[in-house]
């Protein structure tokens, strides 16, 4: 940075002077989460002076009925309200709208042109982000499109100082190994990997952020963090909401593929990894590729043994009586779609040789609760008798969501004359501590991508090793000739195949 | 009652405050991250600093431990109660502590001791002097000892004695970080201003400034406040300025030997605006036959009908040669005592930034800059 009034000065997030191209502006992602998220980067004061939001779009629509659409989504889906109508209108002239297919080259000519204008304009230097709010099927054509009309500047030139284009992408980034690899090198054809940013928004959320911190800023875990100590890790992604209305979505991807390929892959990266060398964005993500590239991988005759689906039934959530999968809307009669897994997995290197990481994450399930919880081993010598046989192990649990915060679970003595032995948890909620009005996952990675730190971002070869390692377990789903998963009741945690799955360990699930 | 006898009958005000409900009903929960300690001056600044201590640390949650100073009263006394303050986080039963002591006469004295026996240990401690601030006073060294924060507000007092308090806890490594609340309070300024140089193409200019103007919220002839000093010294330190005197008259010269023009004007100050508030900032600056005009003005007493007055919206605007000026709104959220508060114990204590531009300020400023132009 040389702008010598930025040296030392301590709120220096703010991003270069940029355009945001959204392709796919009509759709559900724009107005619930990237325009509110961008309103909100706005009040906070993020966004740089020079600033426009291009929506890209099949249908016609003008610049105005556009603006009344974001401010219609903002205005519901911000967590800041109400809206605050003088920067409102100061932020919604940098809104503009582009009218066209993907697959035509005029919509990249009138968007080239009208880029050029808004750098005259509103300042944006010729620096563009290009966010794909649309299913990876479209990838190609905009590529294509953005190319073809000298969209893209090559990386080299922003690092020699000129103006930077970006490239966003949603997942699924792939339905398999070589579905990625296929979109990989579609992106790839245009942009340099320095410029693709694969969202992941879990990584976007300060609890997860938080791990890093956690493992690495507290000298009192990380020595205790590895095969001596820990005997298991269970990380969990629950939900009690169904499909909602998703189910053609489902009906291809199911929880494996939505869930545990990437959210869950990269919780267990997170927990697992070496301490980085720097917090250098591949830095970080160089160790996540290690724990990766260390996962067992599952032979098709061990899938079986150490991988449970599950589908829910009918049941009661939360009160209400839910229907079944197979009743939701888009859904076949007869669908093997999982919609809960639970697995077992082993990072196989000298830190966590052993150990095994059990994982689930499943729909319509007891609670909404994503954690990962440590579980220590327990003490070497008995010297406390309890009354239920056993002194229970130490937990660690980092709650990701809901209630985000850390929790210790330890025993200490009951006050009275006999030695009585209790399970008490010292509780630290990120929300207490510090307010809840932190940013949205999505306010805290467009911004990284504007800043052009790709930290939180997944790389090539992390989406790549994820496939690689999920792949063996959809071969060996095949081999089952894609056997009916177990049903288990709505309500509930999962079926109770994912029970035993534990149990033949001599362990069981957390009920959190 | 003796010293003891008031923090003992503190200790027993907090035990029951959390003694489980005799009607069956939630214990409550007690939170504590740091310790707030706030000293006034006076009982009556100690009175209405309250609210603000209690939002702060419901907000921060601290146990917030609240001084009143009355050391030329004959009665020498020391007095405290303790209590919860419930509804921390949205939850009825989530609380924090709040302790009140008012020390009167030769009592003032033995305030450190008392405050420290009751600080919850293993947390950060941050005292909030209320008024001027000498080193060499007893009761402030000794409170000093407990905590590795102070925040003092230097429009209340002034540049010279954060000055003064900046090097004092330079001196020794264990003494307390020194924040500011008025350069808290500029911090959204800094960052406009710095937009106006962001682009690497005109970046250039930040180092040909040729004007700078600053105006406040007083009446004409007022004595420029520490916001402003503060940002002179900030815009001086970062670019290299030189202060010195001609005929006793203060000039202003870029590291290339060139003057600066300096104006320092007023605007009108709406009710409830504070004295002395920044109200503009314009910078020109000529680079390759170009001039560049970065102004920031602040709509004075224009906050949202939820916040205080003066919640303002400011409007930032760059003009470089004959390109379409480039202008856009903020609002530097609401200008409440707590938010101010809350803000400076998250940020960094001890920054070097604030103690550079402090200095030149001082140098600069001395026995201050009189702002007769409009």
């Amino acid at each position: 940075m040389s702008n010598p009034l930025r040296k030392g000065l301590v709120e220096e997030r703010t991003a270069a002077a940029c355009a945001v191209v959204i392709f796919g502006a009509s759709g559900d992602l724009t107005r619930r989460k990237l325009m509110p998220a961008l309103y909100n980067m706005a009040i906070s004061r993020s966004l740089p002076s020079g600033f426009a939001v291009v929506g890209v779009a099949r249908r016609e629509k003008s610049h105005d009925a556009f603006r009344a659409e974001m401010k219609e989504g903002v205005s519901k889906f911000s967590r800041r309200k109400p809206i605050d109508s003088t920067l409102w209108e100061d932020f919604e002239r940098g809104i503009s709208y582009v009218a066209g297919t993907f697959e035509a080259k005029e919509t990249y000519e009138r968007l080239r042109e009208h880029l050029e204008q808004l750098d005259k304009e509103r300042g944006t230097l010729q620096n563009r982000l290009f966010y794909l709010a649309v299913p990876p099927s479209e990838f190609r054509a905009i590529v294509t499109g953005l190319q073809g009309a000298n969209l893209v500047q090559p990386a080299s030139r922003e690092r020699e100082g000129g103006p930077f284009s970006r490239i966003v992408i949603e997942k699924p980034f792939g339905h398999d190994l070589e579905s990625a690899r296929e979109l990989n090198d579609t992106i790839g054809s245009t942009f340099d990997e320095s410029q693709a940013f694969r969202i992941d928004h879990y990584l976007g959320k300060e609890t997860v952020q938080n791990l890093l911190v956690f493992r690495f800023a507290n000298s009192l875990f990380e020595p205790m963090w590895n095969r001596e100590h820990v005997d298991h890790v269970q990380i969990t992604v629950a939900e009690e909401i169904g499909v909602e209305g998703r189910g053609k979505f489902y009906e291809q991807t199911g929880v494996t593929k939505d869930i545990v390929e990437n959210h869950l892959m990269q919780l267990l990266c997170l927990t697992a990894m070496e301490p980085p060398i720097s917090l250098a964005a591949d830095a970080v993500r160089d160790e996540k590729v290690k724990v990766l590239k260390s996962l067992r991988r599952m032979e098709r005759g061990l899938v079986q043994q150490n991988v449970i689906r599950g589908q829910y039934a009918r049941g009661i959530v939360r009160g209400d009586e839910v229907p079944a999968y197979r009743e939701e809307p888009d859904v076949a009669k007869d669908s093997r779609v999982e919609t809960y897994v639970a697995m077992r997995m082993f990072v196989d290197n000298w830190r966590w040789g052993g150990v095994p990481f059990y994982v689930r994450a499943g729909k319509r399930l007891a609670k909404r609760v994503t954690e990962i919880a440590i579980q220590f081993k327990t003490v070497p010598h008995k010297l406390f008798s309890a009354p239920d046989g056993g002194i229970t192990p130490n937990v660690l649990t980092m709650r990701i969501q809901p209630d985000e915060g850390i929790a210790l679970r330890f025993i200490t003595k009951e006050p009275g004359q006999h030695t009585v032995l209790r399970d008490v948890a010292m509780d630290f909620r990120y929300g207490t501590a510090f307010g809840s009005n932190t940013p949205e996952a999505y306010e805290r990675l467009l911004l990284d991508a504007m800043r052009g730190d790709a930290t939180l971002f997944t790389r090539r070869d992390e989406v790549e090793e994820q496939w690689s390692y999920m792949d063996a377990v959809f071969d060996g789903w095949r081999a089952e000739a894609n056997a009916p998963p177990p049903l288990y009741g709505s309500g509930s945690w999962g079926p109770e195949q994912a029970d035993d799955l534990l149990a033949r360990d001599g362990r069981r699930w957390r009920k959190p | 009652m003796t010293p003891a006898e008031t923090l003992a009958n503190i200790e027993r005000d907090l035990r029951a405050s959390w003694a489980p409900p005799t009607d069956g009903g939630p214990p409550k929960t007690r939170v504590c991250t740091m310790n707030l300690v706030v000293v006034a001056a006076t009982p009556e600044l100690a009175d209405r600093y309250l609210p603000i201590a209690d939002e702060v640390a419901k907000s921060s949650l601290a146990r917030a431990i609240v001084v009143a100073l009355a050391p030329d009263d004959p009665v020498s006394e020391l007095t405290g109660e303790g209590t919860a303050i419930c509804g921390v986080d949205e939850g009825p039963d989530t609380c924090i502590e709040r302790v009140r002591l008012f020390a009167k006469g030769n009592m003032c004295a033995r305030v450190a001791s008392t405050v420290e026996a009751l600080l919850v240990p293993e947390i950060p401690t941050t005292l909030v002097w209320l008024g001027k601030v000498y080193v060499d006073d007893p009761v402030f060294v000794s409170l000093a000892k407990v905590a590795q924060q102070l925040v003092t507000d230097s429009e209340y007092t002034s540049v010279a004695n954060l000055v003064h308090l900046a090097r004092w806890s330079r001196e020794a490594a264990d003494r307390p970080k020194i924040a500011d609340l008025a350069w808290t309070r500029l911090a959204g300024w800094q960052e406009l201003v710095a937009r106006f140089f962001d682009d690497p193409k005109i970046e250039p200019f930040a180092q040909n400034v040729t004007k700078l103007t600053l105006r406040q919220a007083s009446d004409k002839g007022a004595r420029l406040g520490s916001e402003g000093s503060l940002l002179l010294g900030w815009l001086g330190t970062r670019l290299g300025w030189k202060a010195s005197r001609l005929g006793g008259a203060l000039r202003f010269r870029r590291p290339d030997g060139t003057n600066i023009a300096v104006e320092f004007g007023v605007t009108p100050r709406p009710a409830g605006v504070a004295p002395a508030t920044l109200s503009s900032v314009t910078l020109v600056a000529e680079h390759d036959g170009q001039t560049l005009v970065g102004s920031l003005d602040r709509d004075l007493g224009s906050g949202l009908d939820d916040a205080t007055k003066d919640a303002d919206v400011v409007l930032w605007k760059l003009t470089v040669g004959d390109a379409p000026t480039n202008m856009h709104r903020v609002r530097f959220g609401a200008n409440k005592g707590a938010k101010w508060l809350e803000r400076t114990l998250r940020r960094p204590a001890g920054d070097m930034a604030l103690m550079e531009s402090a200095q030149f300020a001082e140098d600069a400023v001395e026995d201050g800059i009189l702002c007769n132009g409009s």
